[in-house]
């Protein structure tokens, strides 16, 4: 017992001593954490928020019937409710409203049936329903324009009751009154209801101008009655469809999954550069300990007992850079939700996440990974403090030569994975875990081959300079190599962390040159008009068309193209569909991924056939030749698979379809854009002017730079959140290479003390400590090169094509590698500056006294 | 005292702060060491031989006074400077860890030749003929931790009169080593430094020593005491 207490305090006074590697330990583990931590929270905010909006008008419902843009018939209601006898149905009409007034925030208004069945209440609506007076729903249906919106939001932006709110919609600017306020509530998240206007079904179609229209109709169906599903499917028309809620949630989780998956291994990324961080650490304390520990056991401390100790010590930081981990990877959190809801924006489907919603599960993740990842990284110096014993208190250099034999058997080692981790990613068919585990085996592999490779390059070094270099000039080289079970270790910390951001860096370089030249070639139109707009608004088709009769007039235009963006039951489940109107040009933008025959424009055109995107035929599996079933007005029909194409618009892929083909079995919707050709020699700025005037407030027409240049940023909106997590771990990383300098240095105190008494200035022995570092980099920077490649090559041809389905080319980018290889060298150059500095200006007599 | 004054130390104190206070080890020194004498310090762990060693080396500056070697007042120097002088002028042997452990024997022993000037073959050849003396010569290209402690600090005497100093310091150069190694060692040190004409301090615990030494201090109360012996 007293032992122990007198062992704690020997143990915490060293500690104490050795304040800054204390602080790196912490941060290590802190950074670690907190980067996974926040893709985390941020990932499951940006879902749940879809999820919670969803719950806040589908109330218990099991089912839903959705349709594609166009939205569903009211009449469907009637007849489903009247005819077929159905109850617990609940009609929903929503869509999206801007504020006038201030920022113009988007908000979603979401008319309802206030007095339908009870189970099919919404989530808000339950919860309060004595607070909740009739008399205020019954306003809501008598009273037009009239609206229910979150207390907090009123307060937010100084809105009372019975006040007007400003919007805009397609249809201009409108005025709806506020009539009650709603209280938060456990349902519903406050974030979520902080973006809701809740209204009946009338106000909303009218605001919305989906006159006679509906966005879905929530059903409940009891698990005993199955034969209402089968009730509800035989009056459905073909462009509705019933689908269940649950399914509707998966599939969302789905689509995101790869995504997500991405997104969490770089966070391992960072978490296993933080272990690294730790473990050095560790491994300093405990060799700076090796004299008191080897005391110890003489006087008779047990194995136990020092094993105890060290892991007592790791549990004791663990805990802390836990704690800090978790705050910082809230906050860090917070920054990552703008960014990851905006990716999913950009390729999934909407979401307006506020802010970061933290559930305990979450945290203890989070707490469990920090801890065990600390106590993992600390075994090797713990295990290694046992072995220390008083008689023979090793010196450094019988340890490192005992671990240079250590490093060799590790070396061959590494190959063993290395070619493991390329056959895994081979033979691992469309795993993506298994993808991206190939690409840190790949990693890891390569991080244990280092230090072999770091010897045989200062071997190098010395053999070809060495007689130039002088002695002084051998010892960075010498001192890199004597040392190598440390400087090995974080030289493959830095070079896991460079090749990790050259593939990364690769990747996405070519991955935007494969855009890039999709893009190029699939804009061939010198203008493009955008129809955007709510589809189920009523006349839209007619003015569509309209529109471009006019456009066709105009003078200087040659020709024209149409696309229309909608969504159909493909295989059972809703999917984007294009709808075109071709021409030549156009067509010859198209990409296709395989060979085709001469007539795949005819039959295109002619027969009952659609094209489908790369991603598509990945994810379902789908080949040329075969066949989808698509949900018409006529009930499911198949049509005819003709090619595959390249489209890199959203990874869960769409099909294309003529639209003499569209218009045969579907209600027109009119477009969603329509393509100007000029003829030739017309002056395109002039053209563009003209048709912008006979354009409404929410159509628009650019010029195909334009589109290209608004597409290229989207893509890089995409990747920034890939972007910031690879220099995360890299920031890391540096940490990491930091702590390892700091603490070589510090253990080469009285080394660097003999070198000053014998006559080396304090400058000499800044840059000797320099050169030292900076061989460090060169090598990682080096070594990373090659495997930066290897990792692209996996990143690009398994793990993004596996994720998305997209297939890319390789664009090597010279740049990049030297950017590599500088940034490798610099970090370790830098990192060395400080521990450089530090040793020059301690006093030799000071230095001498040590050890 | 005829002969020229190799080292001159004047009113030198120094004293070090400790946990707030001020902690003084020697106040007002003053000694005069001659050419080609040999000194031994003795005195009681912590009494303050290795400050003394520090402060003639100009590793540790002094609070006050002055240390004069050949002439030089080495505590006006800058710490550059210093440094610079001790690359020529002093030859160092501690109590232990005295090599290099990255560089090879040769290599350490041509360092301190390294610094000052260029390295010829001649400087080479120097060297190897020093190992013989040592008895080392077949352990040129080995590196220091592959060596005895006795040769550690045959070879670490060799590397402090290698660059032909004025003056060497020897803080404990036997302290690690048993009697016959340490025997052999100060039979060494003796022989080398004595046929060289060169000066040396050294600090000791072993009383062996005081037979070969021209004179004997102790360091006591932050003074030096000249002991008189019999022998
Ligand atoms: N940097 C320092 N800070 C505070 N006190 C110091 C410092 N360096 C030396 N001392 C103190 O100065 C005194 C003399 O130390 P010194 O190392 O010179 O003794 P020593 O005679 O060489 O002892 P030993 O025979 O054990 O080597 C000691 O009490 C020591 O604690
Ligand atoms: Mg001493």
């Amino acid at each position: 017992m007293r032992m122990n207490s007198i062992l704690n305090r020997a143990s915490r006074n060293f500690l104490w001593q050795h304040p800054w590697q204390l602080v790196l330990a912490i941060v290590g583990i802190a950074l670690g954490v907190a980067v996974v931590i926040a893709i985390d929270l941020a990932m499951e905010s940006s879902l749940k928020s879809f999820n919670q909006a969803g719950k806040a008008f589908s109330g218990s419902a099991t089912h839903r019937i959705v349709a594609g843009d166009g939205g569903l018939d009211e009449r469907l209601y009637t007849r489903l409710r009247v005819e077929q006898g159905i109850a617990n149905l609940s009609p929903v009409v929503s869509g999206t409203v801007k504020l006038m007034q201030p920022q113009q925030e988007t908000f979603s208004l979401i008319g309802i049936d206030p007095f339908i069945e009870k189970s099919l209440h919404s989530g808000w609506q339950n919860e309060q329903k004595e607070k909740f007076p009739r008399e205020l729903l019954n306003r809501l249906m008598t009273e037009p324009n009239s609206v229910l919106l979150s207390e907090k939001t009123a307060q937010r932006l100084h809105l009372q009751v019975n006040g007007q709110l400003k919007v805009v919609t397609e249809r201009g600017p409108q005025s709806l009154t506020i009539i009650g306020l709603l209280p938060g509530n456990n349902a519903i998240s406050d974030q979520v209801l902080a973006r809701l206007l809740i209204t009946d079904i009338a106000t909303a179609q009218e605001v919305l101008g989906a006159y006679g229209g509906l966005s879905s109709i929530e059903v409940m169906i009891d698990k005993d009655t199955p034969e209402a599903l089968a009730a509800i499917q035989k009056v459905l028309p073909g462009y509705a469809m019933l689908v269940s809620i649950d399914s509707q949630a998966d599939s969302m989780r789905e689509m995101t999954d790869a995504f997500s998956i991405n997104l969490k291994a770089l966070g391992l990324l960072s978490l296993l550069v933080g272990m690294f961080l730790i473990y050095n650490t560790m491994t300093f304390l405990v060799m700076q300990r090796r004299r008191l520990i080897g005391t110890l056991r003489l006087l008779g401390v047990t194995r136990q007992q020092v094993f105890k100790l060290i892991i007592g010590e790791a549990f004791l930081l663990a805990i802390v850079g836990t704690i800090v981990g978790i705050a910082l990877g809230i906050v860090l959190g917070q920054g990552l939700l703008y960014l990851i809801s905006g990716t999913i924006n950009a390729l999934y489907f909407r979401i307006d996440a506020a802010s970061l919603m933290v559930t305990p599960l979450q945290i203890a993740k989070g707490v469990a990974l920090g801890i065990g990842a600390t106590l993992l990284a600390v075994l090797p110096p713990a295990f290694e403090a046992t072995r220390l014993s008083a008689v023979k208190v090793l010196a450094r250099s019988q340890l490192e030569s005992g671990s240079r034999r250590l490093i060799k058997t590790v070396g061959s080692m590494s190959f063993v994975l290395i070619l493991g981790g390329l056959s895994l990613a081979y033979f691992s068919g469309n795993s993506i875990n298994f993808g991206l585990a190939s690409v840190f085996l790949v990693l890891f592999g390569f991080g244990l081959l280092t230090p072999v490779v770091t010897l045989a390059f200062m071997n190098l070094i010395e053999r070809v300079f060495g007689r130039f270099l002088g002695i002084l000039g051998r010892l960075p080289a010498r001192m890199v190599a004597a040392e190598i079970s440390r400087t090995g270790l974080a030289i493959a910390a830095l070079m896991i962390a460079v090749s990790a951001t050259i593939g990364m860096d690769l990747m996405i370089g070519s991955f935007r040159q494969t855009v890039a030249q999709w893009l190029h070639s699939s804009l061939p139109a010198d203008l493009y008009v955008s129809l955007s707009g709510e589809k189920m608004t009523a006349g839209k088709a007619q003015s569509d068309h309209r529109l471009k009769d006019k456009l066709a007039g105009l003078n200087g235009v040659e020709m024209l193209s149409t696309a229309l963006h909608t969504k159909v039951s493909v295989n059972g489940k809703l999917t984007k569909i294009s709808v075109y109107e071709l021409n030549d040009k156009f067509r010859q933008g198209f990409i296709f991924k395989h060979q085709v025959n001469d007539d795949v424009w005819m039959r295109f055109d002619n027969e009952r056939t659609v094209m489908i995107t790369e991603p598509y035929a990945y994810h379902h599996g789908v080949k040329p030749g075969q066949q989808v079933f698509l949900k018409t007005d006529q009930g499911e029909l198949a049509f005819d698979v003709i090619a595959i194409y390249g489209d890199y618009n959203g990874d869960q892929g769409h099909l294309a379809m003529s639209r003499q083909n569209y218009q045969r079995y579907w209600p027109d919707l009119g477009y969603s854009g329509i393509g100007v050709y000029a003829k030739a020699g017309a002056d395109l700025k002039q053209l563009e002017n003209r048709v912008g005037e006979l354009l409404t407030a929410h159509q628009a027409v650019k010029s195909n730079q334009d589109i290209y240049k608004a597409s290229m940023e989207v893509f890089e909106q995409t990747f920034t959140i890939t972007e910031t997590l690879r220099w995360l771990s890299a920031a890391i990383a540096f940490v990491g290479v930091f702590s390892a300098l700091m603490a070589l240095q510090f253990e080469r105190t009285r080394q660097l003390g003999i070198l000053r008494a014998i006559g080396i200035t304090s400058m000499q022995l800044t840059v000797l400590i320099v050169s030292e570092t900076g061989l460090m980099g060169l090598v990682a920077g080096l070594l990373a090169v090659p495997v930066g490649f290897l990792v692209a090559y996996i990143l690009i041809f398994v793990v993004y094509q596996r994720s998305f389905g997209w297939t890319m080319a390789f664009y090597s980018d010279s740049g990049v590698l030297y950017q590599g290889v500088a940034l490798a060298f610099i970090a370790a150059l830098f990192a060395g500056v400080f521990p450089a500095l530090k040793m020059a200006q301690t006093k030799p007599a000071e230095a001498l006294r040590t050890e | 005292m005829t002969k020229e004054t190799a080292i001159s130390i004047q009113q030198l104190s120094k004293s070090y702060q400790e946990s707030g206070q001020q902690h003084a080890i020697f106040s007002n020194l003053e000694m005069q060491v001659a050419r080609g004498e040999f000194i031994v310090l003795l005195g009681r762990s912590g009494s303050g031989k290795s400050t003394f060693l520090n402060l003639i080396s100009g590793i540790d500056p002094p609070d006050s006074g002055k240390v004069l070697i050949n002439g030089t007042d080495i505590t006006g120097l800058s710490e550059h400077k210093r440094t610079l002088f001790r690359r020529h002028h002093i030859g160092f042997v501690f109590q232990s860890f005295n090599l290099i452990p990255t560089l090879t024997v040769a290599e350490n022993l041509l360092l301190p030749l390294e610094l000052i000037k260029r390295v010829t073959r001649q400087d080479h050849q120097h060297v190897g003929q020093l190992l013989e003396k040592l008895n080392l010569a077949d352990r040129l290209n080995t590196y220091p931790d592959r060596l005895s402690g006795g040769e550690q600090q045959r070879i670490a005497i060799a590397r402090a009169l290698i660059h032909d100093p004025d003056v060497i310091l020897a803080d404990e150069p036997t302290g690690n080593l048993d009697l016959d190694t340490a025997e052999q060692v100060l039979e060494l040190l003796d022989i080398l430094v004595r046929k060289a004409g060169k000066t040396m301090i050294m600090a000791t615990h072993s009383p062996e020593v005081i037979g070969k030494a021209d004179r004997v201090f102790s360091v006591r109360n932050k003074a030096l005491h000249a002991h008189e012996f019999d022998s």
